[in-house]
């Protein structure tokens, strides 16, 4: 079967349809590799203008792949972003040249989307310096490449904190501000991309653009949460806050439904400063909350500890050994639990984090522990987002995929506080539309440990998730790269072929993270 | 069913197990000066896994000060300074040849001179520059009770950081006059590497043990910066981040390090400087480490760290040793 490659700027038939490629086993999507057409021309013009453009293995190699580790392809050259004018200079000389530019900041992305299939690579965490800390504003200025954990580290110095992150210390400011971040406080304090003030941004014709809110608000708008269609994001103003070590409390469930009802109560009332669920396949429910305060933690005992139906971790030890002892045929699980255990729960207990109960930077401890204990070489994450009302029924059937697919696996469940004021940035985003308050996002993340899994069986498996997403009007943290065949089905023709038709005006060549969405 | 309580594999990891997750660049100096991804050793570790041979990492496999940093980190559980110190050694030497290397190869195969210990005496293993400094030397063995060495392996650590082979006889001759010794060393590369040579030996880092002492311990304060040798804190990781943990717990000093618990060298000399072919480091780690920080003394283990901060700051800076009023009392 002849399947003609989608030429760059268009959004052509979804291939994983259900009325496409009948009785055919579902195939992933990976886009074609860039020919490589006037290269010469462009590189030498870059490095005549000064740009240090790197080719060969030592330079390319490193960014072969993402966090995936699915998609594999090579720029014919990768870029170093050392400024603002530089990676105008380079937008500009591609825009003339007609070279793709994919940008890269932690390159945590699992479907492919900070890979470059030809083209040029560019490197934002050149751009990973504070520029300024305003305690008094409470704002931090910095340039976009940097690592989340290099500005909590130099916040920390000054006894800040940024307000939400990823739990994963290596995304980067700009990668994150681009799609989202999610945090354990974001049921509180929205999702990272809302806590921008301003942004520089370089867009695609290579203009340098200051835009928040109240400037140039129609680029702000896109590039949040755009996914790099829009312009590269160089500088980031963010709001910061008052650092706090936190206590933990853990509440543990063998139903789903009931962890996530409970999660939503304490969402809708305000009752913790912190908090998501996390499990062992579906046998161990964990639902976290925590605080920032003693005060906060006291109005949640008085209040909400006593509503909640999950145990402590001695009542739910007896509870699985009962379960377990009368069904012995399942003790292989009962097996695989404590082995989760044993591995994990130390991990958020380490001594050098914890002061008189407290827990010193989560976000390096939950980090450090995503990585040993989830981590692995190859990483696919399917996720949910719908509104609160839908949220049980898509994780329930999200769940039912995961086991069909995978022997064990992990779901991360959390809250997003909406900004009404924002709902511009969320068009086209992982925010369902639909979703008033909070939307609610699940994360599927099947446990690879060593084994060896097809890249057919992978992409099987998401598309039975992200079917389930269309299915329920939700929308998806990740439906770019490897999963944009899903992007006409969950947004709409109308609403699809609008952002195309601005991202055309804004980017003429189409040069600009061009496999991400269009 | 039991497949369930088998967790990732033991076996020895390498370069093709690098996941990518960039743990490892936080914490590494020569990112932090360059911001480049290559000059990490995930940048290395990935250049590998597409082909890249020794021969054309030679800048970042120079620029590497083989703090060990990334090797705690890995989540991975790869032994990435030793994989850079494993490509250091594939390289030619450089052209015009160093005299160093030379006198270095002359001094390793030198004969093995006789044990001069009893089979059970702690040894304490100095190192040239403590070795240089009589007055500190003195007062680091009266604080520790311990004599020191002779051969000491300087050559041997010199030899690890330079990627220069080792001659198996040498090297046979000096780990058979540590063997049965609980071992103090002062050149933290040397500690790591006794770790893998001599499994199930008692070793400490110098920094390490005179903090264990009472004389030091009790000088230390709020106000206090420790500057921690990060060679042999990564070196034995585990234990040393308890060991520190509990020092600022008790002292209240603050310690040099970063929120991954990974000990900031307050310099980063590459091969190049090692060798004498350019100019010392640069001060841009001092300053990092010292940026939002205002102790009042600087307290570091390794005696070079004292000139790094002497650099960017006029903080009193003293060594570890020289806490203890009366060396007497240990």
């Amino acid at each position: 079967m002849n399947i003609p490659p989608n030429e760059p700027g268009t959004v052509g038939p979804c291939p994983v349809a259900p009325d496409a490629l009948q009785g055919i086993k579902r195939q992933q999507t990976n886009p074609a590799r860039w020919q490589g057409e006037g290269w010469a021309q462009f590189a030498a013009a870059a490095r005549a203008g000064g740009i240090d453009l790197a080719e060969g293995a030592v330079s390319c190699g490193p960014y072969a792949t993402d966090a995936g580790g699915i998609a594999y392809g090579l720029p014919h050259g990768a870029v170093v972003a050392r400024s603002a004018g530089q990676v105008a200079a380079l937008l500009g000389l591609a825009q003339a040249h007609r070279v793709p530019v994919t940008v890269r900041g932690g390159g945590l992305t699992t479907e492919g989307e900070s890979v470059a299939y030809g083209g040029v690579l560019l490197d934002m965490t050149g751009m990973s310096r504070v520029l300024a800390i305003d305690a008094e504003a409470m704002t931090v200025r910095t340039e976009a490449g940097i690592y989340w954990h290099a500005l909590a580290e130099e916040l920390r110095r000054e006894n800040l904190d940024y307000l939400s992150a990823p739990l994963n210390l290596t995304s980067s400011v700009g990668g994150t501000l681009g799609v989202g971040g999610i945090d354990v406080n974001s049921a509180r304090l929205g999702c990272s991309a809302d806590q921008a003030v301003s942004l520089q941004v370089v867009t695609p014709t290579g203009e340098i653009v200051e835009c928040s809110d109240t400037q140039n608000a129609e680029l702000f708008q896109r590039v949040i949460l755009g996914y790099g269609q829009f312009g590269v994001i160089t500088a980031a103003t963010l709001k910061v806050r008052p650092y706090t070590p936190l206590r933990m409390q853990y509440y543990y469930y063998s139903s789903l439904r009931k962890a996530i009802e409970d999660l939503q109560m304490l969402d809708r009332n305000d009752a913790s400063d912190y908090s998501g669920i996390l499990t062992i396949k579906d046998c161990a429910v964990n639902l976290l909350v925590a605080f920032d305060s003693d005060e906060r933690e006291a109005a949640f005992r008085k209040t909400w500890k006593s509503r909640l139906r999950g145990y402590g971790e001695f009542g739910f030890a007896l509870c699985m050994a009962g379960h377990y002892a009368l069904r012995p045929w399942r003790m292989g699980e009962a097996f695989y639990l404590l082995r989760r255990k044993r591995e994990v729960f130390p991990e958020f207990r380490r001594a050098e984090y914890m002061r008189d109960g407290k827990m010193h930077d989560r976000t390096v401890v939950y980090s450090r522990a995503v990585w040993k204990h989830w981590g692995s070489r190859n990483m696919v994450i399917p996720d949910l987002a719908t509104t609160a009302d839908r949220f049980v029924e898509a994780v329930e059937r999200g769940n039912a995929v995961c086991r069909k697919y995978f022997g064990c696996y992990t779901l991360y469940c959390v809250g997003i506080r909406l900004r009404p004021d924002h709902a511009p940035h969320y068009e086209m985003s992982c925010i369902p539309p639909a979703a008033e308050g909070w939307a609610y996002g699940c994360e599927f993340e099947p446990m690879i440990e060593g084994r060896v899994y097809s890249r057919d069986h992978f992409q099987s498996f998401k598309n039975a998730i992200y079917d389930i997403g269309v299915e329920m009007g939700a929308s998806y943290y990740r439906f770019g790269g490897m999963m944009k065949g899903y992007i006409r089905r969950v947004f709409g023709d109308a609403l699809v072929d609008r952002h195309l038709a601005m991202k055309r005006k804004a980017d003429p060549a189409m040069i600009l993270n061009r496999d991400v969405i269009f | 069913m039991f497949g369930a309580f088998s967790g990732k594999p033991a076996a020895p990891r390498s370069h093709a197990d690098c996941s990518g997750c960039s743990l490892c660049v936080l914490v590494c100096p020569m990112w932090r000066r360059s911001r480049d991804l290559r000059f990490s050793a995930e940048g290395i570790a990935k250049a590998l896994q597409c082909g890249a041979a020794a021969a054309d990492l030679v800048q970042p496999l120079d620029a590497c000060c083989l703090c060990g940093a990334c090797d705690p980190v890995c989540p991975e559980g790869i032994d990435l300074s030793g994989l850079i110190m494993d490509l250091r050694r594939s390289l030619p030497a450089p052209a015009p040849r160093p005299a160093l290397l030379d006198e270095l190869e002359a001094r390793l195969r030198r004969e093995p001179s006789a044990a001069e210990a009893s089979r059970t005496a702690p040894l304490l293993l100095p190192g040239p520059e403590l070795r240089g400094d009589s007055g500190l030397l003195a007062r680091v063995r009266t604080l520790l009770g311990l004599a020191a060495v002779e051969d000491d392996g300087a050559d041997i650590a010199l030899a690890l950081e330079l990627g220069v082979a080792i001659p198996p006889q040498r090297l046979g001759s000096f780990l058979a006059s540590l063997q049965g010794h609980t071992i103090v060393a002062a050149d933290g590369l040397l500690l790591r590497q006794l770790r893998r040579w001599l499994p199930g030996s008692r070793r400490m880092g110098l920094g390490a043990a005179l903090a264990s002492r009472p004389a030091v311990r009790g000088r230390l304060g709020a106000g206090d910066l420790y500057v921690i040798e990060p060679r042999a804190y990564h070196a034995d990781y585990e234990r040393m981040v308890a060991f520190y943990d509990r020092l600022q717990t008790e002292t209240g000093c603050a310690l040099s390090l970063d929120l991954q618990r990974i000990a900031i060298p307050p310099a980063a000399p590459g091969l190049a400087q090692k060798l004498g072919l350019s100019a010392a480091d640069d001060t841009q780690q001092a300053k990092w480490l010292l940026q939002g920080r205002r102790p009042a003394r600087i307290v570091v283990e390794s005696i070079a760290d004292r000139g790094a901060f002497g650099r960017v700051c006029d903080i009193q800076v003293v060594h570890v040793a020289e806490l203890a009023q009366d060396p007497d009392l240990r």
